[in-house]
């Protein structure tokens, strides 16, 4: 069973929650020691509120690399607010800098006051906003494959630095974007950041299931989550990569009632590949998961951690690269 | 009371392997810098036993080079991103102030002040943006198919940028801002910077660039090769500060110097030397030809001198002269190669700590700067040759600081917190 706990940094109504760096870090390393696979940190930058903590969602994820090691580390950054050559440039160096723990987690809803903080006073309608996104996520796969793990010499000797042959260029253009590449930052470890996508319409299943490597899904009931499981798993299969390329997370909330009986069952029941916890970002919820959580959780066995490397990819049973 | 003597600002500009083109070859170079987070945490920890100001990284969003074949003889196609990397070296240092690169031509204001907003919050205060407005068409290529903005239009989106920027960096309330290259709505989410707001830093050394400099910056990187130069720069900068009711001391000028420093000269030189050697002779010449405007000067024997060249358009007359002294030395189009290759077009200071010490004393004291972007040539070695051997000098000489004053960038360089 894989486990994510995701905490929204922008999510608190307007007042100081008490979120400063060291306690964003002790809890991640809390997660970490319990075995969880990753940290999903949710951002936005739609303005307005104050947001719960004060720090950008990627530039956290940089520092929070640094002080752990083992735990996946994904931020949630959306499309609109970004160019995907800078996007897939900063994750690719974080993933570097994490010794290939990251991902990104890309939305598919678009936050409705963000068009307004990015020169964008008419908006942008929903069906646009899905074709720009679905462009963006590939051009932002292609420039993360433009060098060959192969590609550095460090041949201080022979004056040869790196392989021509082994940089590639996208050399892409598109309805919303043109990008020449290459990256201008090394292969990751784990070959490619680990692209989790969210916020999933129907119109986006068929795309989720050929470019993901998680989606995270919410669903009220048991029944529910299962059909969305069993469905995306049929919708990979269709786009000729094996089922278990896609790991599918069902997004819960961790209130008192945590039902860890529940999460036993749909998982038992083959209606998930594991779950995202997801937490306020306030103090008393942190405390109560690494007080209460974590222990009901261990108690169980759960998660059982079951990996061979030590990138996110190969916690997660992932294909790529383990090359930390 | 005491009157503290004025004390230079010294910043650390990291690039890859070192400044110099061939750095990564030399036997001692952190030749995986690039893809080596602990490195530059090391380097980092250094400069900040040493006291300097602050780390500067400079940044391009696409290769240095076109020609693939000579970008893969030096070590400047990959690196880290440098907003995340100075990100995670935010939280494994404690002073030392933060200073990124970014461009106005390929980002929103919205989302760079968050980020810096950010970057600040994780450091205590001690991040700073360095604008650019990207010249560059390899960098074009990468966010669209129509290339690169004239040079008025992307100051015009700078000057925009920067404003948006300094609004959302300084006030709660929403902006709503509606201008000709953005529009902003809301006030930023994030709190209100420990030192105000980010320090402002610019390097353009254009009409438009000083103009926008002496409007915003706290802070300007220069390149100026001799003292008249950098003279010039300093007084033409300051001169322009009144026109925006600033004072002088309100920015802080900070020309490169790429030191190569040993205890004696003669082995300054032979260091210097070293590293000239290591220049391959395609990149030194690819490097020449283009300074030179020449395409095809790899035609010609690498051992004879400069061809016979027609005066072209392109020429200035600084070039004029490179090609005037070449002749009357008797220089091979390599010993020209080498010589370009290895300056880079900065200050280039080859001697002993004393040497080194009493140039950079010139200059501070002659007024021409406020303090020195440091380039060490490689990387970690030429850096821990300036820290053990040129800081200690300039300190006997009560020309930098023995311990931060302050917490904040802005301590550090002395400037006012923004109302």
């Amino acid at each position: 069973m894989h486990l994510a706990v995701s905490l929204n940094i922008a999510s608190a109504a307007g007042r100081a929650s008490g979120l400063d760096f060291g306690r964003i870090a002790g809890f991640a390393r809390e997660a970490e020691d319990a075995g969880l696979d990753m940290v999903v940190i949710s951002d936005s930058a739609a303005g307005g509120q104050q947001a719960s903590s004060p720090f950008e969602a990627t530039t956290l994820l940089a520092a929070l690399a640094t002080v752990t090691e083992r735990i996946g580390l994904v931020a949630g950054v959306s499309t609109l607010a970004h160019q995907p050559y800078n996007l897939a440039r900063r994750f690719a160096s974080l993933d570097i800098i994490s010794h290939g723990r990251v991902g990104w987690n890309a939305t598919m809803v678009q936050d409705p006051r963000e068009a307004a903080n990015f020169s964008r006073p008419e908006g942008i309608s929903n069906d646009d906003f899905r074709r720009r996104a679905e462009e963006f996520i590939g051009i932002v796969q292609g420039l993360w494959k433009g060098w060959d793990a192969d590609a550095l010499l460090f041949d201080k000797s022979g004056g040869r630095f790196h392989d021509p042959e082994k940089m590639h260029l996208l050399d892409h253009k598109g309805e919303f974007f043109a990008v020449r590449g290459p990256l201008n930052v090394a292969r990751s470890p784990q070959d490619t950041p680990v692209l989790v996508v969210s916020g999933l319409a129907e119109a986006d299943l068929d795309f989720a299931a050929r470019m993901a490597d998680v989606i995270l899904i919410e669903k009220q009931s048991l029944e529910s989550a299962k059909a969305a499981y069993d469905d995306l798993k049929r919708r990979t299969l269709a786009a000729g990569r094996n089922p278990d390329a896609v790991k599918v997370l069902i997004s819960v909330a961790t209130g008192p009632e945590l039902a860890a009986d529940r999460l036993e069952a749909q998982f038992g029941s083959k209606g998930c590949d594991g779950f995202n916890l997801a937490l306020p970002a306030d103090v008393p919820a942190l405390e109560d998961f690494v007080d209460r959580v974590v222990p009901e959780l261990r108690r169980r066995g759960l998660p059982r951690p079951d990996y061979t490397g030590t990138t996110l990819r190969a916690r997660l049973g992932l294909g790529g690269g383990n090359r930390p | 009371m005491t009157v503290r003597k004025r004390q230079m600002k010294l910043g650390l500009f990291l690039w890859a392997t070192g400044h110099h083109i061939a750095a990564w070859r030399h036997p001692k170079a952190h030749v995986t810098a690039g893809i080596d987070i602990d490195h530059y945490i090391r380097l980092a920890r250094t400069a900040e036993a040493a006291k300097l100001d602050m780390i500067f990284c400079e940044d391009a969003a696409g290769l240095r080079e076109a020609n693939v074949g000579i970008a893969s003889q030096t070590s400047r196609s990959i690196g880290f991103e440098p907003i995340s990397l100075l990100a995670a070296l935010a939280v494994q240092t404690e002073r030392i102030g933060l200073v990124s690169t970014a461009s106005t031509s390929y980002n929103e204001p919205y989302g760079l002040a968050r980020t810096f907003a950010s970057l600040d919050q994780l450091s205590g205060g001690r991040a700073g943006w360095n604008l650019v407005t990207s010249a560059n068409h390899i960098e074009a290529a990468n966010f669209g198919s129509t290339g690169l903005r004239p040079h008025a239009d992307r100051y015009e989106r700078a000057r925009e940028f920067a404003a948006v920027v300094a609004g959302l960096w300084r006030g709660a309330e929403a902006l709503n801002h509606d201008g000709q290259s953005f529009s902003v709505k809301d006030a930023l989410d994030l709190p209100r910077s420990p030192q105000g707001a980010p320090v402002m830093v610019q390097a353009g050394a254009s009409e438009d660039g000083q103009n926008l400099a002496a409007r915003t910056a706290d802070v300007v990187f220069s390149a100026a090769q001799t003292f008249e130069e950098a003279k010039a720069f300093y007084d033409g900068l300051k001169g322009r500060l009144a026109d925006y009711g600033r004072e002088p001391d309100d920015v802080k000028i900070m020309p490169g110097v790429a030191p190569v420093v040993a205890e004696t000269e003669a082995e300054a030189r032979e260091k210097y030397e070293q590293l000239q050697e290591l220049i391959p002779d395609d990149v030194g010449v690819a490097l020449l030809s283009s300074y030179l405007s020449i395409s095809d000067l790899w035609r010609y024997p690498i051992d004879g001198p400069l061809p016979e060249l027609p005066p072209s358009e392109g020429m200035k007359s600084r070039q004029a002269l490179v090609i005037e002294q070449s002749r009357r030395d008797n220089l091979s189009i390599r010993d020209l190669a080498r010589h370009f290759a290895g300056a880079r077009g900065h200050w280039r200071v080859v001697g002993t700590p004393a040497q080194i010490a009493d140039e950079l004393q010139a200059r501070f004291e002659g007024g021409a700067a406020d303090g020195f972007n440091v380039m060490p040539s490689w990387f970690p070695g030429e850096l821990d040759a300036f820290a053990t051997l040129v800081v200690p000098e300039l300190r006997r000489r009560g020309l930098f600081r023995t311990d931060y004053e302050g917490r904040t960038l802005r301590d550090h360089l002395g400037l006012k917190r923004p109302a």
